[in-house]
């Protein structure tokens, strides 16, 4: 093959040259700064010590845990509702598209915006969601401010915005199953539920694997809509480890943000790699 | 001159020989076709002779010069492709003088070059389309057009005719040769069908499994098949080709009859057999022969021939016709 | 259509509307009120439509922080989507040509952009060493690093479609590999570009967390960080603060309406393929 010469690899030099520096560099020196005290200027070795005192302070580890609850109950959500409103929504209802177009919307809109106005809907006394709910003679949550709470409460408004994304993908992933096997299945006398069941949910699977991937990655670095909203607070209730990370930066202990860093990068790699791989078996096996 | 040496050209990809020692002469002037089944190699040896992939080892010579090393466009070469391969996004014109217009040639010379290919090929009124616009053949036409407008040496054709309908196909066969008389350039031809080799070639190239197999013009491959898989590759319906007695009675591994060199007869003959399947093409009847000693037998009859399935019929070869070959 | 499917059509109407369109009408209306009638959170009508007055007002706070925003905003956008166009082209285009053992190697470094979380502060320690710290040069930079995976695989299965006879048909022809690429496969690649154009640009638009960490101060205020600016500021005029949100919804909506299809196109790709 003469492709060396048809297809130079200078080709790839103007933004690759970009990546190398301003992403792989500091992804692989980051080991390295996570385990000294630094200031920016001047380095000290200092081995684990970061990561120890990551591990003993109770609200970073508070932090660890609520970024894998966030990215699970997230993206669950997400690719659940997704595909009932896919399925929904290409059923030839009246309306479809323009429903399909109002719930893409807020995919678009910023995610600042979106915490800002929430903060607000969520408000336990005056805000739209309590109000409405007192219509219906309901007691509503106290949303963002019980502990216990505010992290859900993040999380249902990162499905709200996020859930438009997960219908779109698996619209896209029902028009590639043939009507055929809807056809054969009802002429082996299928119901509706059992079509879903059995056709509809393992043949949609490479939908299932880009929303679950997609909005996980996403779920796990979450930080704006966090940020915006509760600051990771009350207290540390709502603290995720991008929250942790940015919070130690304000705080000028870089190396200990480093480690907070690495660890999310290996909490993810730890996740969502053997899930791909996963994810990728299962389909040899189809 | 340009005519086209190949010296002991080896291709290997991926542990894979793909071409194991081809030697060749295309003389100046020559429409010389490539043909031989799938995976026979005769697409890479096209593209080798382009430039667009190297050789292993080997060497190519164009027009007396060495090219082994030289890029497509030091070739003098012109190449038009299954797929057409016509620039989207530009009008035929366009299109036709694209690599005129990458040399940096004037643009009213490019015009008239153009239009005196456009002219030849009948494109004329084309010329302001886009490629989506025009009929299978008419692409075609472009794809060539493209090719004659730079005036190469020689001519490259891969598969050319085969995302065409079989009217069209015939049609363009005609055409083809015609360019050829005119034009009087060298021109390779990479076919898979033996009829367009047949039909087209000054000079017809078998190749099978990496290697040549026979080189010769279609009446001398038809009459004196070299090796089985020539024979049984010329002509249609293939030849009947056994092994066994008949063979080695004349010193021979295979025996071989074409089906058009059977004289079939009710009454006698040298086989005797039972007719299993008959196909009626109109003008000739196709018979299959269950012969015992043999195995099946194909021959070919008049249209008239009045035969029924399940019968008896003799068939015995015209003398001088039967073919004698060894593994 | 049948009864049923108008019947649920108008429920699932209904419920979308007000589960996905009322935060927006809450968002619109409050941005028009007082700051009086704005604290009450509710959804009535404002007695009095102030959107010119809070319009004024927020484009005024601060000096006319906003529209710097704006200015800074748009400069970013543009300049790292100019970049990321063409130069994630060539490397999708390379890449899916010329197969190679380097190609495992090249696919994991690109996955390695989408799934791993940049690690901040090396990076803040790097921009600094190379006096790119606080300028909107080094945003661009560091946006075209971010968003270039995402936009190689884009390009990368879409040039999977063009025929490679036509790279050979133009290198026959005489054309150096640039000239293959920029006068014959660039063109080709409009409907794609259109596509990571749009959700790069919004993507990069809406990004709050890397200005917030490489962009500091407030020369360099994007339109993202103005609302985290203005949240504490305006803490008691929530109407100034949702007019602040409505116009930074505006750039995306109006994306969205003339660009609807390719944005779903190029946000939903790799549903099909997994």
């Amino acid at each position: 093959m003469k492709s060396s010469r048809s297809y130079p690899y200078w080709f790839i030099l103007p933004s690759g040259l970009i990546y190398l520096v301003l992403f792989l560099v500091p992804t692989v020196t980051a080991f390295w700064f996570s385990l000294t005290q630094w200031d920016l200027f001047e380095t000290r070795f200092i081995g684990l010590e970061n990561y120890s005192q990551f591990f003993q302070e109770p609200f970073l580890i508070t932090g660890a845990v609520n970024t894998v609850v966030f990215g699970a109950v997230t993206s669950i959500a997400k690719s659940i509702l997704g595909l009932l409103l896919a399925v929904l929504l290409t059923s030839g209802l009246l309306g479809q598209s323009f429903l399909r177009t109002l719930i893409f919307f807020p995919v678009l809109v910023s995610t600042v915006g979106i915490g800002i106005a929430f903060t607000e809907i969520m408000h336990p006394a005056r805000g739209m969601i309590n109000v409405g709910l007192s219509y219906l003679g309901i007691h509503g949550p106290a949303w963002l401010i019980d502990p216990h709470l505010a992290l859900f409460s993040v999380a249902l408004v990162d499905v709200w915005k996020g859930v438009g994304l997960a219908t779109l993908i698996y619209i896209a992933g029902l028009a590639t199953i043939s009507s055929d096997y809807y056809e054969a299945a009802r002429i082996d006398g299928a119901t509706k539920l059992q079509m879903f069941f059995r056709i509809t949910v393992p043949l949609v699977r490479p939908a299932t694997v880009t929303v679950v991937t997609l909005s996980l990655i996403s779920g796990l670095r979450s930080f704006d809509l966090i940020w915006a909203m509760t600051k990771g607070g009350p207290g540390f209730s709502s603290d995720v480890l991008a929250s942790v990370i940015y919070k130690q930066y304000q705080a000028g202990f870089y190396g200990l943000s480093t480690a907070g860093n690495i660890i999310l990068f290996v909490l993810v790699a730890l996740i969502v790699v053997p899930l791909t791989y996963w994810f990728n078996r299962r389909e040899v096996d189809l | 001159m340009a005519s086209v040496k190949l010296k002991n050209i080896h291709k290997e990809f991926n542990g894979v020989k793909i071409l194991k020692g081809i030697d060749l002469d295309v003389n100046d002037g020559e429409f010389c076709v490539f043909v031989g089944p799938s995976g026979c190699g005769k697409s890479t040896l096209l593209r080798i002779i382009s430039g667009l992939d190297d050789a292993s080892s080997g060497e190519i010579e164009i027009a007396d010069k060495d090219v082994t090393h030289a890029d497509p466009i030091d070739r003098g070469i012109a190449m038009v492709f299954q797929s057409y391969a016509l620039y989207p996004h530009l009008t035929v014109r366009d299109n036709i003088g694209f690599g005129l217009s990458l040399a940096k040639r004037p643009k009213n010379e490019i015009n008239e070059r153009v239009n005196t290919a456009a002219k030849m090929l009948q494109l004329e009124a084309l010329l302001d389309r886009k490629p989506k616009d025009l009929s299978g053949g008419q692409r075609q036409r472009v794809a060539i057009g493209r090719a004659i407008v730079r005036n190469p040496e020689v001519f490259l054709f891969d598969e050319p005719l085969s995302n065409l309908d079989a009217a069209l196909r015939s049609k363009m066969r005609l055409e083809l040769t015609e360019l050829h008389a005119e034009l009087n350039a060298t021109m390779i031809y990479v076919t898979h069908d033996q009829i367009e080799a047949m039909t087209m070639a000054d000079k017809i190239v078998v190749l099978n499994a990496g290697h040549v197999e026979q080189v010769g013009t279609p009446m001398e491959l038809y009459h004196h098949p070299k090796t089985p898989f020539v024979a049984g590759f010329i002509g249609s319906p293939k030849m009947n080709l056994f092994e066994g007695q008949t063979a080695q009675e004349h010193g021979a591994d295979i025996y071989g009859i074409r089906p058009e060199h059977l004289t079939l007869s009710t009454q006698t003959g040298k086989w005797q057999g039972v007719i299993k399947h008959i196909e009626h093409l109109g003008a000739d009847v196709i018979v299959h022969i269950q012969v015992q000693a043999l195995g099946t037998l194909v021959a070919r009859a008049d249209g008239d021939f009045a035969v029924t399935t399940g019968s008896e019929i003799y068939a015995t070869p015209q003398q001088g016709r039967e073919h004698f070959l060894s593994k | 259509m049948k009864r049923q499917q108008v019947i649920i059509g108008i429920v699932a109407l209904v419920l979308g509307v007000l589960l996905f369109a009322t935060p927006f009408m809450f968002i619109g209306i409050t941005a028009v009120k007082s700051a009086a009638e704005a604290s009450h959170l509710g959804l009535s009508l404002p007695s009095k439509w102030l959107f010119w007055e809070n319009f004024m007002a927020v484009i005024k706070a601060r000096n006319y922080m906003l529209l710097l925003a704006y200015f800074n905003s748009t400069v970013i956008t543009v300049g790292a989507i100019s970049l990321l166009a063409v130069s994630a082209a060539m490397i999708g285009y390379v890449i899916q040509r010329r197969p190679s053992k380097w190609n495992g190697f090249i696919y994991a470094l690109i996955l390695a952009g989408l799934m791993i979380p940049p690690a901040v502060v090396p990076t803040i320690w790097l921009l600094k060493e190379l006096h790119l710290f606080k300028t909107l040069h080094g945003m661009i930079l560091i946006q075209v690093a971010y968003g270039l995976s995402f936009s190689v695989l884009l390009f990368r299965s879409f040039i999977a479609s063009i025929p490679r006879d036509l790279d050979e048909a133009a290198i026959i022809d005489g054309a150096k590999p640039w000239q293959v690429f920029f006068k014959v496969i660039l063109p080709l690649l409009k409907p794609i570009t259109i596509t990571v154009v749009l959700v790069q640009s919004v993507t990069i638009f809406n990004d709050f967390t890397n200005p917030l960490y490489y962009l500091p101060g407030k020369d360099n205020v994007t339109v993202q960080l103005t609302l985290y600016n203005f949240q504490s500021q305006f803490s008691s005029q929530m109407n100034l603060l949702f007019m602040n949100i409505l116009l930074v919804t505006i750039p995306p909506l109006i994306m969205f309406i003339f660009f609807n299809k390719q944005i779903v196109k190029g946000m939903t790709a790799g549903a099909v393929k997994g």
